[in-house]
């Protein structure tokens, strides 16, 4: 059954067309990662997904939900703020710089939403909030504000704080872009335990290898558009496409 | 001594002119261009003309302007006055302050599906109040000593108290005395906003 349904996606900066006509479909349970150069467009996909980004044509379905629906003429029409803020309950989000609330402890981060937005009991969303931090390895640091942990913990409290929403599709904004590179191995492990669990997931990553181990299936982006898709063995080891010959060679010497 | 009025000028200023200043910062910032507008008229006006024409205008100007149909008391007159100057500049301090929250925080409280007032009162407004503190703390430093401008339109508050008392001992310890309570109360506000920022201070906004 399909989590997150895009067809025909489009979406402009300006002048600047990012999205050139985007269909992807992520299945319950699957691990799709996006790859493919910067300025390709992975992170805009992303963020018209979690309705940070407005698209111009096309759709976009999430768990049954449309998020953006296409008129007879393609044009994407989006449904009230009240629709939209419940859809996006459905989807966690973890960015690149984590936007923890600094004001809030970990603790207070990961119930925010749950109490405020899902209108549990607090009793109720802390129970669920000690597992979670239990999960990611961070129960001595519940009562710590997001200022004192290190990137990585901030990240893992991040990933935490999206799931306390227990939201039917995870969307991951290059995770580990903003981290250390001694801190990266700790994220990339919380998220392989995600996928280990089949959480639906949806992951813009520079991380080739990671993507390799974890993807049930690998997207290569360029120039706004699905250039290839398939089994991660094909798309990274055995790419037959110039286009991902290029890409990663540049990957490998840069490494 | 007048520090009796002094303080209440203070206090009904603060009270009132907080709430307003925060809602015209949120107006000021919304996408109804109508609002941004018209709130820009009016933080231009009270903060572009001096408080001392605003109490003349408020006290005399009205009565003059509507033939003595709206004719306010002195001290409804100087809190009406001071409330909505001090709104004014309140808008402006509230409005950087909003404006310095990073996007991030608007971009996580969306992705997890806050409404937008339930953003400004849990994440944005607490973290913007952090940062206004400082600017704060000057506002009600000058709030104190603009209470002395009430005097002009016949309030008896602790410069004109002075002013009476010296005239009548012809010597200065009046005036030294109406100093002495300014500083006191300046100190009591300072020492207040130093507690505040130091309750703020558990957690940093990187």
């Amino acid at each position: 059954m399909e989590v997150l349904k895009i067809e025909k996606l489009h979406k402009y900066f300006g002048k600047l067309h990012v999205l050139r006509g985007i269909d992807l479909s992520v299945n319950r349970g699957e691990v799709v990662s996006v790859i493919g150069p910067s300025g390709s467009g992975k992170s805009t996909l992303l963020r018209c997904v979690d309705h940070l980004e407005t698209a111009e044509r096309g759709s976009i379905e999430i768990a049954g939900s449309f998020l953006a629906k296409a008129d007879a003429e393609g044009k994407s029409v989006y449904p009230s703020a009240a629709e939209i803020q419940q859809i996006a309950t459905s989807i966690g989000m973890v960015f690149q710089n984590f936007n923890l609330f600094p004001h809030r402890s970990v603790l207070e981060n990961l119930i925010e939403a749950p109490v405020y937005v899902k209108k549990l009991s607090k009793d109720e969303a802390t129970e669920k909030a000690l597992a979670l931090l239990a999960r990611v390895g961070l129960s001595d640091k519940k009562d710590s504000y997001p200022g004192q942990l290190s990137g990585g913990q901030q990240q893992r409290v991040a990933i935490a704080r999206a799931l306390a929403m227990e939201p039917e599709l995870m969307l991951f904004d290059e995770p580990t872009s903003a981290l250390d590179p001694e801190l990266i191995g700790e994220v990339l492990r919380v998220i392989k335990d995600l996928a280990k669990e089949h959480i639906t997931m949806l992951i813009v990553t520079h991380e080739m290898n990671f993507a390799a181990e974890i993807s049930d299936r690998v997207i290569f982006m360029d120039e706004g558009q699905i250039i290839a898709e398939g089994d991660p063995h094909g798309i990274l080891q055995n790419p037959d496409n110039p286009r991902i010959q290029t890409f990663l060679h540049k990957i490998i010497d840069r490494e | 001594m007048g520090a009796g009025v002094t303080l209440q000028v203070f206090a009904v200023t603060l009270v009132f002119s907080i709430p307003i200043g925060i809602l015209c910062a949120i107006g000021k910032l919304s996408r109804f261009r109508v609002v941004r507008f018209l709130i820009s008229i009016y933080t231009w006006v009270f903060r572009g003309t001096p408080l001392l024409l605003q109490l003349f205008f408020t006290y005399y100007g009205l009565a003059i302007l509507t033939n003595g149909a709206i004719s306010l008391e002195p001290l409804p007159a100087a809190l009406l006055t001071f409330v909505f100057n001090y709104a004014a500049y309140f808008t402006e301090i509230f409005r950087a302050g909003i404006q310095s929250i990073g996007r991030g925080q608007y971009e996580a409280s969306k992705a997890l599906g806050m409404p937008h007032w339930l953003m400004m009162r849990r994440i944005i407004l607490p973290q913007a109040v952090k940062i206004i503190l400082p600017p704060m703390g000057n506002e009600a430093i000058n709030l104190i000593k603009d209470t002395a401008l009430c005097s002009v339109i016949t309030i008896t508050e602790i410069l004109r108290n002075a002013q009476k008392v010296m005239s009548r001992d012809f010597n200065i310890t009046a005036l030294v005395i109406a100093a002495c309570i300014y500083l006191a109360l300046t100190f009591i506000v300072i020492l207040l906003f130093r507690r505040l920022e130091k309750r703020f201070a558990y957690y940093s906004i990187k």
